[in-house]
């Protein structure tokens, strides 16, 4: 049996990939925290992935792919950490990859990259340009990862790379940057705007990732879920209360309530709230035939609160 | 005759207006899907229950009107009756009925040989006119009240009206995407129609003394066309030259003030805001035979030039034969 490293496995999507993965592949998980209930047969490793410990667990196990969930996708803690973990973990995962003869990396970047702009084209593909970091610099270390991983692409091109670029996933498991929003008591949205959202199941994102690795895809991929709704559709259907704000007042709001910590968004973020990021997944769906299995009724339900 | 395809139609209609109907009362009703009643209660609610009571009898068939024909229009809306670009039968479904009223009673507008437009991607390529955008609300009202099936006809809009609040929610209700060069070959390829006014501001804010003489078009149209294969129906809108006409336009003050020109009209800027009302002229839309050009999208400007020529005469032949046609501005 094959045998697959997955780092982050102790987050939801990690959990749920391993699950997924559980009896094709021989998995092994690695995370900076410890995973209580892991899976019988699944060995885990409690190491940060900057660390030289990482390498000796990569050396010793000697997986054949690798999954790459690892990153700090909220802004709850220290920007500078983040970026350090992201972009320092990919980088140093990507070297032991090559040095240590795996044949398969699988990448989850996020469809965040290409930004949130009015001239943006409707239907992104993967062909756009990544810019969300000309004006958020706190998602930046997104950008990094996923240039880091694509050029790995053609760098290493016995290193076979899938980089996945994802919609909002929501689920029960998962703790994803928009489940967080949505959760919140009050969710603030910016007044008169009310963009196209797009939406995926955990467990489709997850089956994602499962053909993605079993198909030996390689190149940059979007994957889509079953469709787009306005924000604020979306925040009903879980259960939220819009708290829409003025746009000059939100940006100032935004800005000072992330910088005392009381609020987990940086204001980079609003544009999110204002102009619609919908991604065109065709080029996925036609590669691994990709179908989702939830809808977005059952999307918004399995998170309603 | 039984007519087999009539049938077929019959049943993907019903099927999808179900489909929409759910929509309409998934969003409705609290019940399952939505927390907190979203129908108005209280005096509110007495209210317009009292004026829906004196509500013409004329209005409301207009209104179901409308309901049937949004009902029937072949898009793929999700289960919260939105397509993907955020187009919504629910508010377009309110903010058709002033528009309806307008086509009907007011401009009274006559459509010939609507049947020419293609199903699947097409552009609708018209004169523009007017000082204010009458002409593509009565174009877009024309394909979904009398087109079979109804059909969204889609405005690209301008760059910034997506940064402005609710506007910009509004247009994109409405069908409309931001005007860019992918956007408008992700609607073609989508099968979608749109709709275009090559000759722009030049057409809109000309002066009385040009009307039916179209102004300068642009050739990104004809390039669009080309790249995506998209026949164009040429239309012609008659009427919509003489509903505000244009005496002067005051451009540099317009430039001063951020709008691309101030025309000055018989009643604007005189009357204020009462002065933007356009005379009730009588609007006849003619659709012409629908053009498949073939060539290199990238081909130099003068070979664009002749394409697009051929379809400014096919928009000309359609404005002699209306003005030779009509008995009067108004009639």
């Amino acid at each position: 049996m094959e045998k697959v490293l997955i780092t982050g496995v102790a987050g939801g999507l990690g959990r749920l990939v391993a699950r997924l993965l559980h009896g094709h592949y021989e998995v092994t998980g690695v995370d900076s925290t410890r995973w209580r209930h892991s899976l019988p047969g699944v060995s885990t490793h409690t190491v940060d992935l900057r660390k030289r410990k990482f390498e000796d667990v990569v050396r010793t196990e000697r997986p054949t792919a690798v999954i790459h969930l690892g990153f700090i996708r909220h802004f709850r803690g220290d920007a500078s950490l983040r970026h350090d973990v992201n972009v320092g973990g990919t980088r140093s995962l990507i070297d032991h990859c090559v040095k240590y003869g795996v044949e398969r990396l699988v990448v989850l970047s996020s469809g965040y990259v290409y930004g949130a702009f009015p001239e943006n084209p409707y239907l992104l593909d993967e062909e756009s340009p990544l810019s969300a970091s000309r004006s958020y610099p706190e998602i930046r270390d997104l950008v990094e990862v996923d240039s880091l991983a694509s050029a790995t692409i053609w760098r290493h091109p016995e290193l076979i790379t899938s980089v996945l670029r994802p919609v909002n996933a929501l689920g029960p498991t998962i703790d994803s940057m928009v489940r967080g929003y949505l959760g919140l008591s009050r969710v603030p949205t910016v007044l008169g705007f009310d963009p196209m959202m797009a939406f995926i199941h955990e467990a489709d994102l997850a089956t994602a990732i499962s053909l993605a690795l079993a198909q030996r895809l390689r190149g940059v991929y979007n994957v889509v879920g079953p469709g787009e709704v306005p924000v604020h559709t979306a925040i009903t259907q879980t259960g939220g209360t819009a708290w829409p704000i003025p746009d000059p007042i939100a940006g100032w709001l935004f800005e000072r309530l992330f910088r005392w910590s009381l609020l987990p968004y940086p204001a980079g973020l609003l544009d999110f709230l204002k102009f619609p990021v919908c991604l065109a997944g065709e080029r996925f769906e036609k590669a691994t035939g990709f179908r989702c299995q939830y809808g977005l009724a059952e999307i918004f339900e399995s998170v309603r609160r | 005759m039984i007519d087999p395809t009539a049938a077929a139609d019959d049943e993907s209609k019903s099927r999808s207006s179900g489909a929409r109907a759910n929509a309409r009362r998934r969003r409705r009703e609290p019940g399952g899907m939505r927390r907190g009643s979203r129908a108005p209660t209280g005096l509110w609610g007495t209210l317009l229950d009292l004026a829906g009571a004196f509500e013409p009898m004329a209005f409301r068939r207009l209104g179901e009107e409308i309901d049937t024909c949004i009902d029937r229009i072949p898009a793929e809306l999700n289960e919260y009756g939105y397509d993907r670009y955020g187009f919504d039968s629910e508010t377009f479904r309110r903010a058709a009925l002033p528009v309806a009223l307008l086509y009907r009673r007011y401009f009274r507008v006559e459509t010939y040989d609507i049947d020419r437009v293609p199903p699947g991607r097409v552009m609708l390529v018209c004169n523009h006119a007017g000082q204010l955008p009458f002409d593509g609300m009565m174009l877009a009202m024309a394909m979904l009240l009398e087109a079979k099936p109804p059909r969204i006809a889609r405005p690209m809009a301008e760059y910034w009206v997506s940064r402005l609040p609710w506007i910009s929610t509004l247009a994109a209700r409405m069908g409309s995407l931001v005007g860019t060069r992918e956007n408008c070959i992700q609607m073609l390829e989508a099968g979608e129609c749109v709709m275009v006014f090559p000759e722009g501001v030049r057409g809109m804010n000309k002066l009385y003394s040009r009307r039916y003489q179209l102004q300068r078009f642009g050739l990104g149209f004809l390039r669009l066309a080309l790249s995506t294969q998209t026949p164009i129906v040429p239309v012609s809108l008659i009427g919509s030259e003489e509903q505000q006409p244009g005496l002067l336009n005051l451009e540099a003050i317009g430039r001063l003030l951020g709008a691309p020109a101030l025309p000055v009209t018989p009643t604007f800027p005189w009357l204020g805001p009462l002065g933007l009302l356009p005379l009730p002229v009588k609007y006849r839309i003619y659709f012409g035979e629908p053009l498949r050009f073939e060539g290199d999208a990238s081909d130099e400007d003068a070979v664009i030039q002749r394409q697009v020529d051929v379809v400014r005469q096919s928009i000309e032949g359609m404005f002699e034969r209306g003005l030779r046609e009509r008995a009067g501005v108004f009639r």
